[in-house]
């Protein structure tokens, strides 16, 4: 997917995360910020790019600030802000790339 | 407990009865300088809390005493990202108290310059300043010989006084390093600034031009609502202002900066004055240039707004540079001179 325009998706709540992205300079850059960084960093790290990659974008600044949310929330907080960026409302492929 | 973010609007009288009851409790001014405010309201209705937008920047923060600990500020600062993020704003900055910088680095927020004592300066992009610091090395291409210098101007609009200043600088330096202050807060828009400043100095080969970008700001736009009356306001910027160009001179290698010499504006001559003090600690020479006159008068920016306001543009004559004269009687400028003669004070005190 391409990403259009900004989009926010997520909380600061204790155990949710927020997550933005934005039009990239060509690749993904990502930005973590987490109150559990030095246990799990590189976990949070692992299913940001694979949700990216599923959800097939490769050209991004993606800000994370993760409050120790848990795997399958910052996945989902990742898919909605990749969505809103493209304005995909309906239809979403819930089965398919949304696992 | 369930709380309910209220959006605050101007003719909300009860709701801004609300905040400033709750600011005044917590012993900070409601900045004069806001765009955006919210109120977090309990389930009875009582305000919690409050958090407020000014372009780029979160400022305004307050929670109530007894509702402490239990993260609504989070809630604020996740309620402000995201009207931010409605406006196009997802690069952003907090000015605050140096004791609750903890409360927005927690938040995802990275410090860019601490006064010690006044003011701390944060971003949300770990990156951001120290790729705005490799931007200006980019501009000012490889290493020149001679003294590196510096000057920070507004000029709105540029004059005789800016190009003098400019002049003299350059003479003395290997290179001239000049700062335009880019926020859009004064009548002549950044563009214009910039354009004038480049035309103004075009005939001198070692000025760098650069752009202040949200580093830099005027005290104008300055949060004020955790310092406690206008000269700590003053002060404060000064000081923060003086760390972030600190770290801009020691990565471009300024030994130098001029200023102009200030007697009519307060806050300028606040400036200096702090100025004066703390860049010899920062391994920066200060050299203060006394103004360029013109019958008799200082040559100032705020003289040619003021002839300008006074509907006399005839007057700007002996005081700006042929490129600012020509501006100013160009098509393009009728909507700036409007501006100018709506101001209802020309003259900064």
């Amino acid at each position: 997917m391409e990403i259009k325009k900004p989009a926010v998706a997520g909380t600061l709540e204790s155990s949710d995360c927020m997550v933005t992205v934005e039009p990239g300079e060509g690749r993904v850059d990502l930005e973590l910020n987490s109150v559990v960084i030095r246990q799990f960093g590189p976990q949070i790290r692992k299913v940001i790019f694979e949700t990216l990659k599923r959800l097939e974008v490769t050209d991004a600044r993606v800000t994370v600030v993760d409050k120790g949310a848990l795997d399958c929330t910052i996945k989902a907080r990742v898919e909605c802000a990749v969505y809103r960026s493209g304005d995909v409302k309906e239809n979403l492929p819930w089965g398919g790339v949304i696992v | 407990m369930e709380y309910a973010i209220r959006t605050v609007r101007p003719e909300d009288r009860e709701l801004n009865a609300m905040v400033d009851g709750l600011l005044r409790r917590e012993g900070i001014r409601r900045d004069a300088n806001l765009d955006y405010t919210c109120a977090l309201l309990d389930e009875e209705g009582r305000i919690a809390a409050t958090g407020s937008c000014f372009q780029n920047t979160l400022r305004c923060f307050a929670v109530d005493r007894d509702h402490q600990g239990e993260g609504l500020m989070n809630q604020l600062a996740a309620h402000l990202i995201r009207v931010q993020a409605d406006r196009g704003n997802l690069h952003l900055f907090v000015y605050t108290k140096c004791e609750t910088a903890r409360f927005f680095r927690d938040l995802g927020f990275h410090p860019v310059a601490e006064a010690p004592g006044d003011v701390s300066f944060l971003e949300n992009r770990r990156t951001g300043f120290s790729r705005y610091l490799r931007t200006l090395e980019v501009e000012s291409g490889p290493q020149k010989g001679g003294v590196a210098g510096a000057v920070v101007m507004n000029a709105n609009p540029f004059t005789l006084g800016h190009r003098y200043l400019a002049e003299l600088a350059a003479a003395q330096c290997g290179v001239l390093h000049l700062f335009v202050v880019s926020e859009d807060a004064s009548v002549v828009p950044f563009a214009v600034r910039r354009r004038l400043v480049r035309e103004g100095t075009a005939h001198l080969d070692n000025v760098v031009l650069h752009e202040t970008g949200p580093y830099l700001i005027s005290s104008a736009i300055f949060p004020s609502y955790f310092l406690r009356d206008e000269d700590a306001v003053i002060r404060a910027h000064a000081a923060l202002d003086l760390e972030v160009f600190g770290k801009i001179a020691s990565s471009l290698g300024i030994a130098r900066r001029y200023v102009g010499e200030e007697r009519s504006s307060h806050v300028t001559a606040l400036y200096n004055e702090t100025l004066g003090r703390r860049l010899p600690e920062l391994g920066v020479e200060c050299r203060v240039v006394p103004r360029l006159e013109a019958d008799g008068k200082p040559v100032s920016a705020g003289a040619v707004r003021q002839a300008i306001h006074d509907g006399r543009l005839e007057d700007i004559r002996p005081l700006v540079p042929e490129t600012t004269w020509r501006y100013f009687h160009s098509p393009e400028a009728g909507p700036v001179l409007d501006a100018i003669r709506r101001e209802e004070t020309v003259i900064h005190y």
